[in-house]
């Protein structure tokens, strides 16, 4: 059993390329993938920033042609030249494959390290291909491993600690600020782009109670309208902050807006309970010694990008860490399919003996005229025989198959009990097609 | 009961340790261990002081030892009933060796038995109120610590440096005025009962002990800090600062003077 995968992601292809391989419905790939005598079991993920195939098979090198052969044809259908494919697919096979795999759940190979969904959506396209069959004993069990190595990850290191993006830094600063945003009220000055997003990531946090105030009443109920918020003009600004928890402040104009006089009037007003000011304005909206004042926690763009970077930083170190988290479990799975090499030849091995312990009864069984308890006596007596003579040789077997020695000594089984010759009594046994199924 | 004493100190060390690693590398997991193990040393500090009173004589509670294990032991408590809604873990680097210090000192000193005490259940009273006080405004004083540190790293925007198991400045000061509007009647009910105890000892309310003299002032620093922080809307970092000024001046009221004398 091998493992394959030929993908492309964001190191390697351009945003209207990846576009291109985006699958919506995996399901009827994996049917036409699986169906072919190359691909034993199949595996597709598919998000914006990767689209991979990964496989087990019996048969690399035609597994290999297949999958190139499957994205050029059935997955860009017309969409990308096969030169152009060629250039940006990358494989990798075996250990390679499923620490890329692991690397991959766990978010080391995204393009924001450390974010959350890609282990949801892995897990979404294992539901997928496990659902149409197309995951058996191999890749169950490999992907069961890399969500689990990528929850390892995130508990065991401060990979996804940290937010990375400027919206969810206002977010977590605001959890440093208040208990929770739920109850609290926002108020957005302004209705820029920036202003709109962060005010997405603090409405997904619970909050609700929102105002937009802008100079131009009909772009600010627009956007009202989109968060169910209430739609003001700036004259009701003093009134506004009276009652704001956060304030998000993205207004052109060159003077600032938010003076230290109109802020004090404020938290006079509202018994001085905290505020905090997010300014993602250019130029800025408010004057930076509001931040002085008591109660006030003003952050503006570059505050909140510097923190963003620092993130970054942080995530990048703790990689080393995640690292090791995956090269342990990558030993391990290595360990376990090097075990499972070993299976189609212990059960070759039994297959064999058995066929021997059977012909030999039929051919004594002739000479002997014995009776129904005897004959069972004597089956119990050869197959306690065969057993024992077997336990060792399939024991060393199945541990050695961990072992970098393990290949030599399957090789040697073989050779030793002329599994490969088709002349050897027992034989015929080979034929069974039971024999070859993974325990 | 010692052995009991003895196993909540440990575990209030143990938990100021684990608070020490969950603000500096570990994070939130450790932050659970630290609460984990104050709530147990808080549930053995209790079985060991219910275990004072069922003895006979009830041992007395005015020897200093026992005294600051039951303010340990309410103080310990109070902060259990605000971990259950707030990320505290890393409160307890501060309380932990605090409780620790007074379960230590009281597990070392064998309580007196209880007699020869003039006064009756004053003092007795006494103690368990103004102990109470005393905890909850000593819990006080750690949060408005933590808020003035969270205060000022927020202003100056070290928010890199965020421990994940300290709590938001929101919850701090909730616990700095629900401690103060529940700990500052329970010291005037300490007061109070206090002032009865001499009486019954000494026939007179007022002795003009330095005892009495600087507790009366402390107590009216505490009036004047409740008359800022609900009358006035004091501002939440002010109102952390006079937690723990106004606390510093109580210690040194309840303990400091004793000493010096």
């Amino acid at each position: 059993m091998r493992l394959l995968l030929v993908g492309l992601s964001h190191h390697t292809a351009q945003v209207d390329l990846r576009e291109r391989f985006a699958v919506d419905d995996p399901e009827p790939l994996l049917d036409k993938l699986v169906a072919g005598d190359e691909v034993e079991e199949a595996f597709l993920l598919s998000t914006c920033n990767r689209t991979e195939l990964l496989v087990v098979t019996r048969q690399l090198e035609a597994a290999r042609h297949r999958l190139h052969s499957f994205f050029t044809r059935e997955m860009a259908a017309g969409r990308a030249d096969a030169a152009e494919l060629e250039d940006v697919l990358y494989e990798h096979s075996d250990s390679e494959a499923m620490r890329h795999l692991f690397r991959v759940a766990a978010s080391l190979d995204s393009m924001v390290v450390g974010e959350p969904q890609i282990l949801g959506q892995v897990k979404e396209a294992y539901r997928v291909a496990a659902g149409c069959g197309a995951t058996r004993v191999v890749l169950g069990r490999l992907l069961d491993r890399s969500l689990a190595t990528a929850k390892r990850v995130r508990s065991e290191t401060r990979i996804a600690e940290r937010p990375v993006s400027v919206a969810r830094v206002a977010v977590d600063l605001a959890g440093q600020i208040f208990e929770s945003l739920e109850g609290k009220r926002g108020l957005l000055i302004g209705a820029g782009d920036m202003g709109a997003i962060a005010l997405e990531a603090l409405h997904a946090q619970g909050l609700q109670e929102l105002d937009v105030a802008n100079r131009t009443p009909q772009r600010g109920a627009e956007l009202a309208e989109r968060f169910g918020a209430r739609a003001h003009g700036l004259d009701r600004l003093p009134e506004l902050l009276r009652a704001a928890d956060v304030v998000l402040l993205s207004v052109g104009g060159a003077a600032p807006l938010l003076t230290p006089e109109l802020v004090a009037e404020a938290m006079r007003g509202r018994g001085h309970r905290p505020m905090f000011v997010i300014d993602i304005g250019v130029p800025r909206n408010a004057d930076p010694a509001v931040n002085e004042m008591q109660g006030i926690y003003l952050y503006d763009l570059d505050d909140l990008d510097a923190v963003a970077a620092s993130n970054v930083e942080q995530r990048r170190r703790e990689m080393d860490l995640a690292e090791v988290i995956i090269h342990e479990e990558q030993q391990r799975f290595d360990g376990w399919m090097a075990a499972l090499r070993a299976v189609p030849t212990i059960k070759h091995l039994r297959a064999r003996a058995e066929a021997v312990r059977r012909a030999e009864l039929l051919r004594a069984g002739r000479r002997l005229e014995l009776n129904d308890e005897q004959r069972e006596g004597v089956e119990a007596l050869t197959r306690a025989i065969v057993n024992k003579l077997l336990h060792a040789p399939v024991s060393r077997l199945r541990a050695g198959g961990e072992e970098e020695a393990g290949l030599a000594y399957l090789e040697a089984a073989r050779v030793l009990f002329a599994l490969d010759d088709s002349d050897a009594p027992g034989a015929e046994a080979d034929d069974d097609p039971d024999a070859y199924k993974p325990e | 009961m010692t052995l009991l004493l003895q196993l909540a100190a440990a575990l209030y060390l143990a938990s100021g340790l684990a608070g020490a690693v969950s603000l500096s590398i570990a994070g939130v997991r450790t932050g659970r261990v630290a609460l984990a193990l104050m709530g147990t040393a808080a549930l053995a500090h209790a079985a060991s002081f219910l275990a004072l009173h069922v003895v006979d004589p009830v041992p007395r509670l005015t020897d200093l030892p026992q005294a600051l294990s039951f303010v340990a032991l309410v103080g310990a408590i109070a902060f259990g009933i605000f971990a259950r809604r707030g990320r505290l873990a890393g409160l307890t680097v501060l309380l932990g060796p605090l409780a620790f210090l007074a379960a230590f000192f009281a597990a070392l000193h064998a309580p007196d038995p209880g007699v020869d005490v003039m006064g009756g259940a004053w003092p007795h009273a006494h103690v368990l109120l103004a102990g109470s006080g005393l905890a909850l405004l000593a819990v006080a004083a750690v949060a408005g610590g933590f808020y003035l540190v969270e205060n000022r790293r927020l202003k100056r925007k070290q928010i890199q440096a965020s421990p994940r198991s300290l709590p938001s400045l929101e919850t701090l000061d909730r616990i700095n005025v629900v401690t103060l509007a529940v700990g500052f009647p329970l010291l005037t009910l300490g007061v109070l009962t206090g002032m009865m105890w001499v009486q019954g000892a000494r026939g007179s309310f007022f002795t003009g002990s330095a005892h009495e003299a600087w507790n009366g002032i402390a107590w009216l620093i505490y009036a004047a800090l409740v008359v800022a922080r609900f009358g006035a809307h004091q501002g939440a970092r002010d109102a952390a600062a006079s937690a723990l000024a106004g606390f510093a001046f109580l210690l040194f009221a309840v303990l400091g003077v004793g000493i010096l004398a």
